[in-house]
């Protein structure tokens, strides 16, 4: 691969980070008045916005009811102006409809849905600035929104996407790094019981890499987590001091 | 106590604080709530701006693309606005394609756009017949609370002064402001309307001026009669907004560049 170097001989990524690091992390929650939950994330210069509203009644077609559980309603999208190139289906294309799929998936693992029987939850997640690892700034976004909204779950939701570059796992992938021909995982986490939601791979890699890489994946997402509990902490005094006075 | 009224009778509720002279959230009648604006924030578009009327958020992020120019006018580029009111804004919309009131919307902003020429279009233009610029204007909302359109439009303007062609410097454009109004009950005017308040509300009229204090654009769409000395009140209002607006935006635009 001509041109860029992703693994330095010093150890040093494109962006100067060490392989392991993970980009610059800053979060919001409860930043909408509308949505019942909301949060904003940044990851390095991936910024994501993630809305829920619910529980509530279930809308469109009665035959999604489930009796014994809620339903869960995702939907993933880009903004036009959030990629280098104008993305001119932001929503509906193949791209977006597999990730809503799999942002479901995670959810639902993750959601105590048999709390909310008859209902359905919405999850909106939209990408205002597009800079790698889209998949897990959703997962982290969202995950923080759902707290906002106080619907509970069985643990925080944290995922990173690895790839792996010259014998060595590179943590939380950049734009450039993810196309540079380089096999990237991406890992949604149940921290706590290191239980995996979701696993996704579509790249070639030999398997004796593949524990090596795993190993990397969880502990990037552990590292997530930390980080989301701060944000969460942080926001709930922030709310409870107006209320103490 | 309140709460329960005020969902159980909501134009009851509204007209109670009305007969005092003031709305639910404390606002007078008159009075618009407190507008911030942030420029710059997306570094993958040419140029965006994020403004917050209350509660009411709206993104808007230009980007601009080579193109040619249509055989009818050689000399000219294009400006595409497009207003996305996504279903993370609000519990009312649905998934899938853009509803009526996002289509109403762009084109109105089209034809603000136009008639009040914030951008000549012939500048836009590189090499006659053959190239041209094309801007992409997409506003988003991500919170709706009544009053979209005017944010959206000073959204738009913050965002084109925001913008850097290549090998063309900063766009100079004159800066044109929309006014909201509401009335209530046939005859109460109220301005910069909450989404609860547009709803009850039994007709709007929208004024739109430009910086040197002509009307672009004066949209009444159905909706009880008003008459002639309360749209001239309603202008007169207007352009004292307009120039609040002006204000706003050029101190945003020049704290960035002295930042750079």
């Amino acid at each position: 691969m001509a041109g860029l170097e992703l693994l330095s001989d010093q150890g040093y990524r494109l962006d100067g980070r060490k392989a392991t690091e993970l980009r610059k992390f800053q979060a919001r929650m409860g930043v909408f008045a509308q949505a019942d939950g909301s949060a904003y994330l940044e990851q390095g210069n991936t910024k994501a916005l993630a809305v829920v509203y619910g529980p509530h009644e279930v809308r469109g077609s009665r035959s999604r009811i489930r009796h014994d559980r809620a339903v869960i309603n995702c939907q993933y999208s880009m903004a036009t102006f959030s990629t280098a190139e104008r993305k001119r289906r932001p929503h509906g294309d193949r791209k977006s409809t597999e990730m809503s799929l799999h942002l479901k998936q995670t959810f639902e693992a993750a959601v105590m849905t048999q709390l909310y029987p008859r209902s359905q939850i919405d999850i909106y997640v939209k990408i205002l600035q597009s800079d790698g690892g889209n998949y897990s700034v959703c997962v982290n976004a969202a995950t923080l929104a759902v707290i906002d909204a106080g619907i509970p779950m069985r643990d925080y939701v944290c995922a990173c996407t690895v790839g792996f570059v010259d014998e060595t796992p590179l943590a939380d992938l950049c734009y450039a790094e993810e196309g540079g021909g380089v096999s990237s995982l991406a890992l949604a986490l149940l921290p706590r019981g290191g239980q995996i939601a979701l696993l996704q791979m579509d790249a070639r890699l030999h398997q004796d890499h593949l524990e090596a890489l795993m190993e990397a994946a969880m502990t990037a997402c552990k590292g997530v987590s930390k980080v989301l509990d701060q944000v969460v902490r942080q926001h709930l005094q922030e709310a409870s001091v107006p209320s103490a006075e | 106590m309140a709460a329960g009224f005020k969902i159980a009778e909501p134009l009851e509720y509204h007209r109670s604080f009305l007969k005092e002279n003031c709305r639910p959230d404390g606002r007078e009648l008159s009075e618009f709530r407190t507008t911030t604006l942030n420029i710059g924030s997306i570094s993958t578009a040419d140029g965006s701006a994020l403004v917050k009327v209350g509660n009411t958020t709206v993104m808007c992020g230009i980007k601009v693309e080579l193109t040619n120019p249509l055989v009818e006018a050689p000399g000219k580029g294009f400006i595409v606005p497009n207003v996305d009111l996504p279903p993370l804004c609000s519990s009312r919309f649905r998934p899938g394609p853009p509803g009526e009131q996002a289509q109403a919307a762009s084109q109105f902003i089209a034809d603000v756009i136009e008639s009040s020429e914030v951008i000549q279009t012939e500048d836009l233009c590189i090499e006659r017949g053959k190239l041209c610029w094309v801007l992409y204007c997409d506003m988003m909302c991500v919170d709706y609370d009544g009053n979209v359109l005017d944010a959206c439009i000073i959204a738009l303007l913050a965002a084109l002064k925001n913008t850097k062609l290549p090998e063309v410097t900063i766009n100079k454009d004159t800066g044109s402001t929309r006014t909201s109004f509401c009335v209530f009950d046939d005859s109460i005017l109220i301005v910069d309307p909450t989404a609860e308040e547009e709803g009850l509300s039994t007709s709007h009229l929208t004024v739109v001026t430009d910086e040197k204090e002509r009307l672009c654009v004066v949209h009444k769409p159905g909706g009880t009669p008003l008459s002639a000395e309360k749209l001239q009140e309603c202008i007169g209002r207007a352009t004292a907004r307009q120039r609040e607006i002006q204000k706003l935006v050029d101190k945003v635009v020049h704290s960035v560049k002295t930042a750079q």
